[in-house]
């Protein structure tokens, strides 16, 4: 189990993290999410210890993170961490044996997950000759070559076109339900809230909200009600509570501030004719900006 | 040494040695210092000829002077050694322009003599190209000689008395400083002249060095490898990886360096079947007997505990050089910020070789005695001025023993420094970082 205990870091008179704190089982998958200078990259470094904390601790199985156990630990950065001009089996087997791993089984290995993501005739040719999605997919594989038991991924979708998306997204899930912990950082917040029972989101080094991404939501008061039919919006506009009333094709999706105002709009228009009602949970994103105050860009 | 910096040494060195550029330079190398060994042969090839006579068509309307003149160039030719350029005097009375018509004749001299009544004999040197001042001086003494002959005959002065008048001073030279030997005054001279030659692969190889450890750390930064990189082995596993793969490729070059001399050795003698003591004058400079006149001084016993000790001093530097370009490289973002933070270490380096040309001529200054200790120029001024005698083993040591602390504290320092840089992508307050880290 990965524990990040109320690490604290400051470079000189700047706050990067504050007090933060969670938790990763194995088979988790963690989502660590802010905008650009949250602190996620600084608490990134801190988890796979190139960042020392100024305050707290980070424990991997209940041992300090240090060079004896990174070997058992993938990460891919956000900004493409490639040495361009090797090959791919070259830069696999350079960063395989960092990773402790011998040179038959990494190439072993590598074709495995070269052929599972179909690039297996790229193995020879140099990383920079490759389209910018491949690229992600041999930092990917890279990241995933020594099966880490701690896996950190930094926007892992960048680059990639829906069809990659999902070549990812099962082996992510694979990966987890083979016991890997994984921590998970994404621009996209359809992808954390499909991957995500946990997250975190930053804001100013801050933790601004912690927990199960379903409790998130069942405790965040404003809801969203979705209206299929004949409606009145102005009439809805008026009711008390109701903060906007948004046409999305077909539906109109009508944005209250706590559950009990439910019942006052399906009262308004109960009398006209509706095909659908429904009550749902927020978005992520609607969470997270209202939380953080901005989007996640 | 740990599996993993042996593991990352190999891969740098492989990276350096595994290249076209490597392979194309040293056969360049090969084929220039081929080519300098066997210079006088690839001239001969074209036509030329080093063993050539300089034909000097004298044109005597004085009558008197050609065969004292002949007498004069025969006593000179006496003085040369074998490999020196020898006059060959022709009497002619024909006019220089029917002489330099005879394309046989582009490379010869035309010297009319004419009497002058105030200055004995008068002399008009005619050439088709430029006359070098070496050869120049000579045929000026020669010319002078026979007209100061001419002159002393002529004044009806007893023949005893001319010798007497001809004959030349007997010089006694006694030295009074006993470490130096007299003998060796002409060696000391020489080796002042050929030493920076010799040390010019060092100063290139530390050029090269500085360069491959700033490219290789820039690399791996700009491409962000360098966090995963960090986060499989620690900063001073890697910063040592390239400190050591680069010294290496160094040690490699220059072992690489001696095999294309002693392959230009055996060409020289498999194709012209003449040793380097035989190599011709050149451009006035008389290779063969600057060889000759080294090999026969004391300077070669000294040379049992100068080689050696200039070898140490160059190792350490070179270290030195490639931790500091290593610190350096971890600081800067990119290779053109690189470029211009060592810049100011390779001037330093550049006055050290220029520096190391001249301390022969300003011999026993004390401010390049001073600097014969600074670090890093040391290497290159330090066995200058071993060689010159102008500082001794125990001075030579003291260089040594400097260079190695520099050494001990750009581990000390340094290695916190990198720590901090690799990880940087953020040139904003470099300095500032860079000197708090050094506090720790």
């Amino acid at each position: 189990m990965l524990k990040v205990e109320n690490i604290t870091k400051y470079y000189d008179d700047f706050l990067a993290v504050d007090h933060l704190s969670f938790e990763v089982k194995p088979g988790e998958i963690f989502g660590l999410l802010g905008v650009n200078g949250a602190g996620k990259t600084t608490t990134f470094r801190m988890i796979i210890g190139l960042l020392e904390p100024t305050s707290g601790k980070v424990t991997l199985d209940g041992q300090k993170i240090d060079y004896s156990v990174t070997d058992n630990i993938g990460f891919l950065t956000e900004e493409r961490s490639l040495l361009t001009k090797l090959t791919v089996k070259e830069q696999a087997l350079y960063y395989g044996v960092l990773k402790g791993m011998t040179k038959e089984k990494i190439l072993e290995r590598l074709d495995e997950l070269l052929e599972k993501f179909g690039i297996s005739n790229y193995k020879d040719k140099k990383i920079k000759e490759l389209s910018k999605g491949n690229q992600q997919k041999i930092q990917f594989i890279t990241a995933i070559l020594n099966k880490p038991k701690l896996l950190i991924l930094d926007e892992p979708f960048s680059g990639l076109d829906p069809f990659n998306v999902e070549m990812f997204k099962k082996q992510i899930t694979e990966m987890a339900k083979e016991g890997s912990m994984i921590i998970f950082s994404s621009h996209r917040m359809e992808h954390v809230e499909l991957f995500c029972k946990k997250l975190v989101i930053l804001k100013n080094g801050h933790d601004v909200l912690s927990g199960n991404l379903a409790d998130i939501k069942k405790e965040y008061r404003k809801k969203n009600i979705m209206i299929k039919g004949d409606v009145d919006l102005e009439k809805i506009k008026k009711i008390p509570g109701v903060i906007s009333v948004l046409k999305n094709g077909l539906e109109y999706e009508v944005k209250i501030d706590a559950l009990d105002r439910a019942k006052d709009v399906f009262k308004a228009i109960s009398k006209n004719d509706i095909t659908k009602f429904s009550v749902e949970e927020p978005s992520l994103n609607e969470i997270f900006i209202a939380k953080v105050g901005e989007t996640y860009e | 040494m740990s599996k993993k910096l042996k593991f990352l040494v190999g891969e740098s060195l492989k990276r350096k040695v595994k290249t076209k550029w490597f392979l194309v330079a040293n056969i360049l190398i090969l084929i220039v210092i081929l080519c300098l060994f066997n210079i006088d042969s690839i001239i001969k090839i074209f036509g030329g000829d080093f063993d050539e006579n300089q034909i000097i068509y004298v044109n005597d309307q004085s009558n008197i002077t050609y065969e004292n003149l002949k007498n004069q160039n025969e006593n000179y030719t006496k003085l040369l050694d074998d490999s020196e350029e020898v006059f060959e005097l022709k009497k002619t009375t024909k006019s220089s322009d029917q002489i330099f018509e005879d394309k046989k004749n582009k490379d010869a001299w035309y010297l009319m003599i004419i009497s002058d009544a105030q200055n004995v004999i008068k002399a008009k040197l005619i050439s088709n190209g430029y006359i070098n001042s070496y050869d120049f001086a000579q045929i000026n003494n020669i010319i002078n000689s026979a007209k100061q002959s001419i002159a002393l005959s002529l004044s009806n002065i007893d023949p005893a008395e001319l010798a007497q008048i001809s004959a030349s001073v007997d010089i006694e030279r006694v030295v009074l400083d006993e470490t130096k030997k007299g003998e060796e005054e002409s060696t000391q001279m020489i080796m002042s002249t050929v030493f920076p030659f010799i040390i010019l692969p060092f100063f290139i190889l530390s050029l090269f060095l500085v360069q491959m450890v700033g490219a290789e750390v820039n690399d791996e930064k700009t491409t962000r490898g360098m966090e995963i990189i960090i986060s499989s082995v620690s900063p001073k596993v890697h910063f040592f990886s390239k400190v050591i793969a680069s010294n290496l490729f160094v040690l490699i070059q220059g072992a690489l360096l001696v095999v294309f001399v002693v392959l230009g050795l055996i060409s020289r003698m498999l194709i012209g079947g003449t040793s380097i003591t035989d190599i011709p004058s050149a451009a006035g400079v008389d290779i063969s007997g600057m060889i000759n006149s080294i090999l026969s001084s004391d300077i070669v016993n000294d040379l049992i505990y100068i080689i050696p000790l200039v070898i140490v001093l160059m190792l350490i530097t070179f270290l030195a050089y490639s931790l500091l370009a290593g610190i350096l490289a971890s600081m800067t973002t990119n290779i053109e910020d690189f470029q211009q933070l060592q810049t100011p270490i390779m001037i330093i380096s550049l006055i050290g070789y220029y520096l190391a040309i001249m301390a022969g001529v300003f011999e026993g200054s004390l401010f390049i005695k001073i600097l014969a200790f600074f670090p890093f120029i040391s290497a290159i001024l330090a066995p200058s001025l071993l060689v010159l005698g102008q500082i001794g083993i125990f001075e030579f040591i003291i260089a040594i023993a400097i260079m190695v602390i520099i050494v001990f504290l750009l581990i000390k320092f340094g290695l916190k420094i990198y720590k901090v840089g690799i990880l940087n992508y953020s040139s904003k307050n470099l300095w500032k970082k860079m000197f708090k880290a050094l506090r720790g």
